[in-house]
């Protein structure tokens, strides 16, 4: 016979943390219990409510059969296998030892602590719904199934993470979504022996064929309702316990240009302000370079009245054009890193010496001029219109700012054709980045740059080869 | 398949017409004066009938051009005329490579720039050149809308200066000095060789020959706006203008107000140029790789473009006489491969797959 004491040491000498706690009691009839579970993990009161108030009824004779009956929770697993026990106990669950009896409970009262459900910072909007993802998986998996109730939703989790055993869930919708696709991510997923998984970027490398790449691969939602509406269209969701962003697959360059709002404004409307992105980012990575360019080897490009302006500017510079833009950039990119790394009081006063300090000064100084200031802050402004991509877009400003400096507007134009040239083989699960402009997708560029109405948008985009591709019919009746 | 019908159209109105906006237009006015749309419309109708007679032929066989060579002469022969292909499409990339560099220097710079700033085209034409048919398409792609909406532009600043009766009475040039127009600029036309590399490597559907001689011929309608455009503004002294496409929009009124907006459009435009040059080095590379079997393409590409490289360094003085040799003789080389090997490419044993 295993005795309760047997149980609990074999559990206590693998889990020998403190916070892992041992709760021993009996029932009136003198039947013996113990739950363990990790401290701070587990909701107590759902335990004390649906597992240990309904032991105390239990007969002394009671078997493992009949004491599972009077146990009201909802989410219970049976387990004989000590090892078994110890993953689920470091999983956030509590496992319920009966003496005499080799078998043993696992219930689902995980709480593990976490926040509420808020509006993302990065994706706020002001038509739509603002519930945001939060770090807990289970929350996430609701707020999605809250959305999409078919039948057809699928979600399979797999555990990734030596040491974290982090669970990953990749969801998609059966008949939907490209057969085999969600197979293969889960098999490039589980090809990746890991300590950890700190968060969803690291899963979005392990799907990724180019990790070096400067583009990413993986679209990312912070809300389920963009996270739905990707998923409807074809695409493959990756929700990582642990992390309030999700991923999905394949992705194209196009969709980090639209917003959620996009489709709960008009299609005018929408249309405008994605071409007005596009503008921007093209402005953003390009303007401090052609005005490098222009400074040191094309000056005919400026406006006349400009040029005055601008000579007057830069005159008596202690610095050359290129160093003069490098040096305001450095400084741009250092704020931009210590106002979000810096506690929130301090950065009043850092506001204060950024702006202040360094620039008004600077300009006083002689070291920077103004045009410099100004471009660097549009830039910056411009880039941020498309939040999603400024790490690539950042790294492509300092390269062509490079590049602008010491080939000039000929470089930009090299570059630029490099760019596109590498661009348009790149593809991630047979879904060209650059679609649907190359190869040109004719019936997705309703919904690329341009974005039409709802019912010219009836089926589901092309490029993901949707095996079901009607996602709107009109009942004319 | 490789690349799309669309592709290759979207390729015959953009790069046909790219390549011919910078020195060609000068070329035809020092040769031919008024007369220059003359020479031009018989280049681009010879040329456009064997587009035609090449894409026709690809409704007649699924085979690579490589494949109709091996079916008639054998592996040897294939593998021989591949590499005279490979040579020819290096050849024609020479003149276009210094016209690129004098055109670079000219408009990009205020000084007169080192060479070195024109070589790190080497590295663009390496990496393009390595790449197989998907990628020439997917640029095309790319291309096509930024031509359009580029040339469009530049053409709308130019029009109000045209002067239309600079190029009457027509037919005043002799015979002989039309005859030069077309022989001397005929190793500007490679559209035949590009369709005889594509030949295999797309879907025929019914009706795709006539697709692609349009888009061809909507290309060559561009070039020839231009010319009209190019000798209506300049009249005689039009031979001295090269370059013209960076000249022709400076006169619009708006750019004293909002700068050079055009040299913008023309740096946009530099672009598609870029692929337009690369697309004879790739087709260079494709055809070594085929001919010696060589299968990494990067390493093809690499010894292609150094040996470019070392043309362009060792004759950078030289372009005059370049083209001198290039007008004088080498257009004979052109009318055997651009001509003659596209025409004869319809003797050669052709089956469809499924009819074996």
């Amino acid at each position: 016979m295993v005795t309760l004491e047997k149980n609990i040491k074999s559990v206590k000498s693998v889990l020998t943390s403190e916070d892992v706690l041992v709760f021993e009691f009996e029932s009136e009839n003198k039947k013996r219990f113990a739950v363990i579970y990790a401290d701070g993990l587990i909701d107590k009161n759902m335990l004390g409510e649906l597992v240990i108030k309904p032991l105390h009824t239990a007969e002394r004779e009671a078997s493992a059969e009949e004491i599972k009956k009077l146990l009201a929770s909802p989410e219970l697993k049976d387990g004989n296998k000590i090892k078994d026990a110890i993953k689920e106990i470091s999983a956030g669950n509590a496992v319920l030892f009966i003496d005499g009896e080799k078998d043993f409970f696992i219930i689902g009262v995980k709480m593990p602590p976490m926040r509420a459900v808020a509006e993302p910072p990065t994706q706020v909007a002001v038509h739509g719904p603002r519930e945001g993802f939060i770090e807990d998986i289970k929350i996430n998996l609701g707020l999605i199934r809250k959305r999409i109730k078919s039948d057809k939703l699928q979600v399979k989790t797999i555990t990734v993470g030596k040491q974290s055993e982090t669970a990953v869930s990749i969801v998609y919708i059966d008949g939907v979504c490209p057969k085999g696709l969600p197979e293969k991510i889960e098999k490039e997923i589980l090809q990746n022996k890991i300590d950890i998984i700190p968060d969803s970027s690291y899963v979005a490398q392990f799907i990724t064929k180019k990790p070096r790449s400067l583009f990413k691969r993986c679209g990312t939602a912070e809300k389920p309702d963009i996270f739905c509406a990707k998923v409807s269209e074809g695409r493959v969701g990756i929700v990582v316990d642990g992390s309030p962003i999700c991923l999905t697959v394949p992705y194209m360059l196009a969709e980090d240009f639209q917003t959620a709002e996009d489709y709960y404004i008009t299609s005018y409307r929408a249309t405008t302000l994605r071409v007005l992105r596009l503008l921007s980012i093209l402005v953003g990575i390009f303007l401090p370079a052609i005005y490098i360019a222009a400074q040191l080897f094309k000056i005919q490009i400026i406006p006349f009245q400009l040029l005055l302006k601008i000579s007057s500017s830069v005159a008596g510079l202690a610095l050359s054009p290129s160093v003069e833009m490098f040096l305001t950039l450095f400084v741009l990119e250092v704020l931009n890193e210590a106002s979000i790394r810096m506690p929130k009081y301090v950065g009043l006063a850092l506001s204060v010496v950024g702006a202040l300090v360094l620039g008004d000064t600077a300009v006083k100084a002689g070291i920077i001029s103004t045009p410099a200031i100004i471009i660097i802050a549009f830039s910056a402004i411009c880039l941020y219109t498309v939040p999603n991509n400024v790490e690539t877009t950042t790294t492509l400003r300092w390269l062509f700012l490079i590049i602008a400096g010491s080939v000039g507007p000929f470089g930009i134009a090299l570059f630029t054709a490099y760019l596109i040239c590498y661009l348009v083989t790149e593809q991630t699960y047979g879904v060209p980045l650059v679609a649907p402009f190359a190869p040109l997708i004719k019936g997705d560029l309703y919904d690329s740059m341009v974005k039409a109405n709802m019912y010219t948008l009836n089926t589901r985009p092309e490029m993901f080869k949707p095996r079901n591709k009607v996602r709107l019919k009109k009942d004319e009746n | 398949m490789k690349i799309k019908v669309r592709q290759i159209c979207f390729i015959m109105i953009a790069y046909t017409a790219v390549t011919k906006l910078l020195i060609y237009p000068t070329a035809l006015a020092e040769l031919c004066g008024r007369d220059l749309l003359f020479p031009a419309l018989i280049n681009f109708f010879i040329e456009g009938l064997l587009v035609w007679a090449v894409s026709f032929l690809c409704s007649r066989t699924d085979k690579t051009f490589f494949e109709l060579i091996e079916g008639t002469l054998g592996k040897i022969g294939a593998r021989i005329i591949y590499g005279l292909i490979a040579a020819f499409f290096m050849l024609s990339v020479i003149i276009p490579l210094f016209e690129q560099k004098l055109y670079v220097h000219t408009i990009f710079y205020d000084t007169v720039p080192t060479i070195l700033v024109f070589l790190p085209i080497f590295i663009f034409t390496v990496y393009a050149a390595s790449k197989k048919f998907e990628n020439i398409g997917r640029c095309a792609d790319i291309c096509l809308p930024v031509f359009i909406a580029v040339t469009a532009f530049l053409f709308l600043m130019a029009f109000n200066e045209v002067q239309w009766d600079n190029l009457l009475p027509v037919l005043q040039t002799p015979a002989a000095s039309l005859f030069r127009g077309v022989s001397a600029t005929a190793f500007r036309f490679m559209e035949p060789c590009w369709m005889l590399m594509f030949m295999g490597y797309f879907k025929y559907k019914k009706g795709d020959a006539a697709k692609i001689t349009l888009s061809y011929a909507a290309g060559a309608l561009i070039v020839l706006i231009f010319l009209a455009m190019f000798y209506g503004i300049y009249g005689e002294i039009s031979a001295s203008r090269t370059f013209a496409i960076s000249r022709t929009s400076i006169y619009f009124p708006a750019i004293e107000t909002i700068g050079r907006i055009d040299l913008i459009m023309l740096y946009v435009l530099e672009v598609v140029m870029l692929f337009a040059l690369a697309i004879n080095i790739q087709f260079a590379v494709h055809a070594i790789a085929l001919c010696t079997g060589y299968g990494d393409r990067r390493i093809i590409s690499l010894a292609v473009n150094i040996a470019l490289l070392l043309i362009l360094v060792i004759c950078e003085h030289y372009f005059h006489s370049i083209q001198i040799v290039f007008y004088r003789w080498l257009w004979i080389v052109t009318v055997i491969f651009a001509v003659l090997v596209p025409a004869l490419s319809w003797a050669l044993k052709r089956r469809k797959a499924d009819d074996k």
